[in-house]
């Protein structure tokens, strides 16, 4: 598949850099059509070899990386599981419906045929798209760190991503969302598995066959990740209930405590989204985990690892919460989700408790921080 | 680079685990067995040269509270002496006998104290299965600890100042890594922290003086893994990739002092 360094043309100006991305682009969309409608070769996941210098991965090392994941969990047009993977293969089938299901259709573009974030559009755009293969989302409904639960997955699919290119999918029927969000962990288990895999193979240069290292990969890369995705229901945060801010007052008395809760120490808000909450704090430097790998302590040694990865480093915006845009959902839920659990994968933590952690804010104080930053945009009726 | 160690315990692997469905065939096991069964592994390593000099690092962040310490580089960490501390040695073989006298001696929690605006210690080493991760914040602002595992959940939790009761916390790795997992506090970008999760525990952090120590080891053949923060795995022509196979004797395995020079601490 594609995987052009495009690092280096960021250097160009802007009007150099549109028509050059544009014909990149073009490229890779017409490559895209060519593996995804059956006329060629069959599709075939590539392999993540982000971060990694050129060449540091031997022939060999691709070959058995490749044939164990093909052999434990099959190829982009026949995916496989095992029985007890606790994954509904029928769903899988029909979101890749041998190359021409939905994700293929509505998805590859942008997140890439394995997931990787790395879609021939993904360079155009900022957010870049999520990356499934580190197992990590940003906008869930658990603590402790855990996985989204299908319900995160489902709405993000229906509701769409405010602020950035992930469109709404509302209008597809609810068993091709279902598909997708099977998909997604498909994608995400098999992501983690093969950051499991080429640690083994590349880092530590076991030379094994292919049986043994199926054997490891599904013993330490796919059950384990397995496990986290059937124990996230059980990290699922349900908020007390919003206390009443039925009249003016009661309103503003809870948007009073949240400013308070919102500007002392405890949580921090105001180092990275500013006293003013547009998003300026004095965190200048921020990077989400899919960025911060790319980040070298100096400049030159940051330009040495672009060459490493497909899509150039980028920074994080804390959010501005005057402009009223939320990526994870403006209703009041949405919001309370944020700051009970964080943005995982971001500098953003859990400002609730959590199994073993207290946590800053308590439950019922949450509501009151979200009703302060609502209260920059909107009033409640 | 073929391994005759690993290569036969991945064979014997094998042919257990097509047959059976439950976890942790690869993991170590532990055992009840003769006394004269284990040996220790004792060393030392030393910077063959001028101790660097820890650079001050920018601490640009509540610098009410932070400011007024001295906060330096710690990436390399040589004493006058020449002693090497920070650098981390564990057994890397798959499937070995655990000293049972280790379990029950293993201390519950393992410490990191946010403290004067740093973390400490700086290296630690958890046994996932036997230890939990304790985490304390010691000063008057508040702290966060953020770390991402291969394979296992992220944690990125904030520790309100002191005395608030929420300014501790408590974690546990579902897994064992293969290296140690990096520690930052997006709050504080100076600090930075260490901790190795591991299925046993066979591992030492060298001290100020470069001393290590690895008690009750299993005796018959182990390998060994290496690794210093700055370089990752501590490549010596002894040691290709930080590897060191070694048959343990039962009783005390002196491996004396290791020599190791300057330019190999040269960043990659």
């Amino acid at each position: 598949m594609t995987t052009t360094r495009l690092s280096a043309i960021t250097e160009l100006p802007p009007d150099v850099i549109r028509p050059i991305a544009r014909a990149v682009l073009l490229c890779c969309l017409l490559t895209l059509v060519g593996c995804g409608s059956g006329s060629g070769r069959p599709a075939k996941f590539p392999l993540n070899a982000e971060g990694r210098r050129p060449g540091e991965i031997t022939e060999a090392q691709t070959r058995a990386v490749e044939e164990t994941l093909g052999k434990l969990l099959g190829t982009p047009d026949e995916p496989l599981v095992s029985d007890d993977a606790g994954l509904d293969i029928e769903r899988i089938r029909l979101a890749t419906d041998g190359g021409r299901g939905p994700f293929r259709r509505h998805c590859v573009k942008c997140h890439g045929l394995s997931g990787g974030g790395d879609g021939p559009a993904a360079v155009l755009l900022d957010p870049y798209p999520r990356n499934f293969r580190k197992g990590l989302f940003k906008y869930t409904s658990t603590a402790g760190g855990a996985k989204p639960v299908e319900a995160d997955l489902r709405r993000t699919l229906i509701e769409g991503v405010p602020d950035t290119a992930m469109p709404s999918f509302t209008r597809l029927p609810n068993e091709r969302i279902d598909a997708l969000v099977e998909y997604v962990k498909y994608l995400s288990i098999r992501g983690e598995t093969e950051l499991y895999l080429l640690a083994l193979v590349v880092d530590e240069d076991e030379y094994l066959p292919v049986h043994e290292l199926a054997a490891l990969a599904s013993d330490e890369g796919i059950r384990p990740a397995e496990q986290l995705w059937a124990e996230a229901p059980s990290m699922a945060v349900v908020p007390p209930p919003r206390p009443p801010t039925d009249t003016p007052e009661l309103l503003a008395a809870s948007i009073e405590k949240g400013r308070k809760l919102y500007a002392e120490d405890d949580a921090q808000c105001v180092k990275c989204h500013g006293p003013d909450g547009n998003g300026q704090g004095e965190e200048e430097e921020l990077f989400d985990d899919w960025n911060k790998p790319k980040k070298g302590v100096t400049p030159q040694q940051t330009a040495e690892l672009a060459e490493r990865y497909t899509l150039p480093i980028q920074r994080l915006r804390p959010r501005n919460f005057r402009e009223g845009i939320f990526r994870g959902g403006s209703r009041p839920i949405d919001l309370y989700w944020r700051i009970h659990v964080g943005l995982k994968g971001t500098p953003m933590p859990a400002a609730g408790p959590a199994p073993g952690v207290p946590g800053p804010y308590k439950p019922e104080d949450i509501w009151h921080v979200v009703n302060y930053v609502r209260s920059f945009t909107k009033t409640e009726k | 680079m073929k391994n005759k160690v690993n290569r036969r315990q991945f064979v014997a692997h094998a042919t257990t685990a097509t047959a059976g469905v439950a976890l942790g065939f690869h993991a170590p096991t532990i055992v009840r067995a003769a006394t004269d069964k284990w040996g220790d592994l004792v060393g030392r390593l030393k910077y063959d040269g001028k101790p660097p000099e820890r650079k001050k690092l920018k601490v640009d962040k509540d610098v009410d509270c932070c400011g007024k310490f001295d906060i330096r580089d710690e990436t390399l960490m040589a004493g006058e002496d020449g002693g090497l501390a920070n650098v981390y040695i564990y057994v890397r073989s798959r499937k070995f006998d655990i000293c049972p006298e280790l379990a029950e001696a293993a201390p519950k929690q393992v410490l990191l104290d946010n403290i004067d605006c740093i973390f400490k210690p700086h290296c630690m080493s958890i046994w996932c299965d036997k230890q939990e991760f304790h985490i304390v914040n010691s000063d008057p602002v508040a702290q966060n600890v953020a770390f991402s595992p291969l394979g296992d959940v992220p944690a990125n939790i904030v520790l309100p100042p002191k005395p608030d009761k929420a300014a501790e916390a408590t974690w546990k790795f579902r897994r064992k890594q293969r290296i140690p997992v990096p520690i930052a506090c997006n709050y504080h970008p100076w600090e930075s922290a260490f901790i190795l999760p591991l299925d046993h525990p066979y591992v030492a952090i060298t001290a100020a003086d470069g001393s290590f120590r690895i008690p009750k080891l299993p005796a018959g053949e182990l390998e060994f893994q290496v690794w210093q923060e700055r370089i990752g795995y501590m490549d010596t022509p002894q040691w290709k990739k930080g590897r060191l196979e070694m048959t343990i004797e039962p009783g005390s395995n002196d491996l004396g002092t290791i020599s190791l020079k300057p330019s190999m601490f040269e960043k990659k």
